[in-house]
């Protein structure tokens, strides 16, 4: 305890320019805080550093005040008007054992309160309750402040936070970790950095972004292979050499599955399109043929009736009537003439044939399928061949021939 | 003497021996935390694939203890750590640190696709070495340096690692857009160019403004076809030590994908609180104009009524 002693002296001493001095300090980087709240440059985190180390030595020294403070802060203890306080009265509680290592700790707690009160003046409570979680990551918690009051504002762009840029820390990262490029083989790294930075201007614009990437590969690939062929160092994998992938037979036969799908639906979804065009178009030319086909009927319908009137009628172009038609035509309405046409046949009773022809009436209906005398008579529908018997008969060979093909 | 000079120069030649393996080795233990999806953890696989020189391990259980994971990096034997952390079932954070104390890089890791469910047709060797492709742009800034060094520590694949095949037959591609890493993997397709014969080809060569290596064979047309995964990292936080440290870098553009959610809840929230207190202002308004039998309040009882005198 001798060395409690000692430095309470020494605390009752010096401590009351410490303290002055570490307020100043701390009004300062406030100040600055203030000043640049966008970006946190190296300059404040130094004031902050230079906060820590004082805090730490001055925790123990501080105590010939504080049971002064003490019973000072005592009343406002329940209200909380200045955390400052607050974290001194419990510093002192702690200051009876003068246990070093606690102090430097408090020392610690007390910086972030300070930090935190100067950052954050409007939000007390929330920067008490950020002040337990995060120690070290004080920072964090001061942007994730600003963040939440301007949240509760509702009208300000609710994410602005502080951003930490500390570049030389950065750069002194890089130094620690990089790899010596300059003495390393390229096999060893095989990293390259493209000469020109890849531009892409709608990220969303997934094609040319894809382009984009790709061409960067490409141009890092071609130039790897150079320096890797300069270094004679193995590149391309020989046809014969068989090794495990990464994508299993498996996996593959999954994917070429799947493209041979794709490609048999792209092409049956072409010859459904094709067929519906068809479908589409074919109704048309049906409807067309059709149409096309009635008209032939009707015109070989009128010619027919063209023919029969000129039959019928006075044998006036006889000469170019055979000419107009065909001989065909002739013959074809020749045998069905043979019943309807009685007397015309015969030339004789035009009269009663053209009344016939006007009235419908053909004459009796009974006995019209019966034979007389002139039917009998009429050997056109005659054909040998018909009455020479059944055909299927000539299909079976003569006895003679049979045996000789058994 | 003789002895001396042998254990010096013994000492010498292991110095240089050690020189040359210092090199470049890298190990890196890729693990996930708790609560990854499906996705996540064919990612990981997918990497792990690609990866000889990584060690996988079991999935972390504490999300607040990542000092943890540098204890485990050191019983691994491991100079990298590779740490998937997902958050709620949906979100996947990346964490990257050169383990003993070198920096972290936190980032947030989107627009996951997984080999499996991209159906590239690349393909290449299990343990081939990586070409790795950088933008530019990753020279610009300091926070990008450090995250390119810690790319290629953890995904360039060394060449004295265990697994590994002598050949080059992959590329994986980083760039920088919108303020994203995106990650693309190629396979490096090698073929005869087409219907040229080598001897016109070798003097066509000569006459190219860029003449590439003449040899016995004919150059050959290189192409890529992609083999996948494909993901996007958003840097959020630099540490300075592993897992621990001040924080050295904050992406300032940053928005975390639960603010997203909430803003969009809010939006929608807000659209029926203001359907709501129209409806209410205009039924209070009619009431005023005397539209409604009541003004849109409940009827003062009526004194005389039957109810309230035979009650």
């Amino acid at each position: 305890m001798a060395k409690g002693v000692l430095k309470t002296a020494l605390d009752a001493h010096k401590n009351r320019n410490y303290k002055l001095e570490r307020q100043r300090k701390q009004e300062k980087a406030a100040k600055k805080k203030k000043q640049e709240a966008a970006a946190q440059n190296e300059d404040g985190e130094d004031v902050e550093e230079g906060g820590v180390q004082l805090n730490e030595s001055v925790g123990a020294k501080v105590n010939g005040e504080k049971k002064g403070k003490a019973k000072n802060a005592k009343s406002p203890k329940a209200t909380k008007t200045e955390p400052e306080w607050e974290t001194e009265e419990s510093e002192n509680d702690s200051d009876d054992d003068d246990d070093i290592p606690d102090e430097t700790a408090l020392g610690l707690a007390r910086l972030d309160d300070s930090e935190s009160d100067i950052s954050g003046d409007d939000s007390e409570d929330d920067e008490e309750e950020e002040d337990d979680e995060a120690e070290e990551e004080e920072d964090i918690a001061l942007s994730d402040i600003e963040s939440l009051a301007s949240e509760d504002k509702g009208d300000i762009i609710p994410h602005q936070r502080l951003t930490i840029n500390n570049t030389t820390a950065l750069t002194a990262a890089v130094n620690r970790i990089q790899l010596p490029y300059s003495k390393l083989a390229f096999s060893e790294h095989m990293s390259v950095v493209t000469d020109e930075p890849v531009e892409i201007e709608d990220v969303e614009d997934d094609l040319n972004r894809e382009l984009a990437f790709y061409k960067q590969a490409l141009s890092t690939v071609k130039d790897a292979r150079k320096l890797l062929k300069k270094e004679g160092a193995p590149f391309s994998r020989p046809a014969d050499y068989f090794a495990e992938m990464v994508k299993s037979d498996e996996h593959m036969g999954k994917i070429k599955q799947k493209l041979i799908d794709d490609a048999a639906g792209k092409k049956a979804a072409a010859e459904a399109r094709k067929q519906r065009d068809l479908k589409k178009f074919g109704k048309q030319v049906q409807v067309a043929k059709l149409q096309e086909r009635a008209k032939e009927k009707k015109d070989t319908m009128e010619k027919i009736n063209l023919l029969k009137r000129k039959r019928s009628g006075a044998d006036v172009t006889k000469t170019n009537e055979e000419d107009l038609f065909d001989v065909e035509l002739d013959h074809a309405d020749e045998p069905g003439d043979r019943r309807r046409s009685g007397g015309t046949g015969d030339g004789k009773n035009f009269k009663r044939a053209k009344k016939n022809e006007k009235y419908g009436f053909g004459g009796k209906k009974r006995h019209a399928k019966s034979n007389d005398a002139k039917s009998s008579a009429d050997g056109r529908d005659f054909s040998h061949k018909k009455m020479k018997g059944k055909t299927g008969a000539a299909a079976r060979p003569g006895k003679a021939r049979r045996m000789k093909s058994k | 003497m003789a002895s001396v000079y042998k254990s010096l120069s013994a000492t010498n030649g292991h110095d240089e021996k050690e020189r040359a393996e210092r090199k470049n080795k890298q190990r890196v233990l890729i693990l996930s935390s708790r609560g990854v999806t499906m996705r996540h953890r064919h990612l990981l696989q997918d990497l792990y694939s690609m990866m000889p020189h990584s060690r996988k391990e079991a999935k972390l259980d504490t999300k607040t203890k990542l000092y943890q994971l540098n204890e485990l990096a050191e019983l691994y034997n491991c100079n990298n750590v590779l740490f998937f952390e997902a958050r709620k079932g949906k979100d996947l954070y990346a964490w990257m640190s050169k383990a003993p104390n070198g920096p972290t890089v936190k980032m947030h890791l989107q627009n996951l696709h997984t080999m499996e469910e991209l159906n590239f047709i690349g393909n290449c060797l299990k343990g081939s070495r990586p070409v790795l492709s950088f933008d530019a742009a990753f020279e610009k800034e300091a926070h990008l340096r450090v995250i390119k060094e810690l790319l290629t520590h953890i995904f360039g694949v060394p060449k004295t690692s265990r697994r590994v095949k002598p050949f080059v037959d992959h590329v994986m591609a980083f760039t920088i857009a919108d303020g994203k890493i995106w990650t693309r993997v190629y396979q490096i397709n090698e073929s005869e160019p087409g219907k040229k014969k080598p001897t016109a080809d070798g003097e066509e060569m000569d006459v190219d403004p860029a003449p590439k290596k003449k040899g016995g064979k004919p150059d050959l047309d290189v192409n890529l076809v992609e083999i996948g995964p494909r993901f996007v990292l958003t840097p959020i936080v630099i540490q300075e030590s592993s897992f621990g440290g001040p924080i050295i870098y904050e992406n300032k553009e940053f928005v975390s994908p639960n603010q997203i959610r909430s803003d969009l809840r809010r939006a929608k929230g807000s659209k029926y609180n203001r359907r709501t207190e129209a409806i209410r202002e205009n039924k209070i308004k009619r009431g005023d104009l005397g539209l409604t039998t009541h003004g849109g309040r409940t009827k003062e009882k009526d004194p005389l009524s039957d109810s309230v005198l035979f009650a």
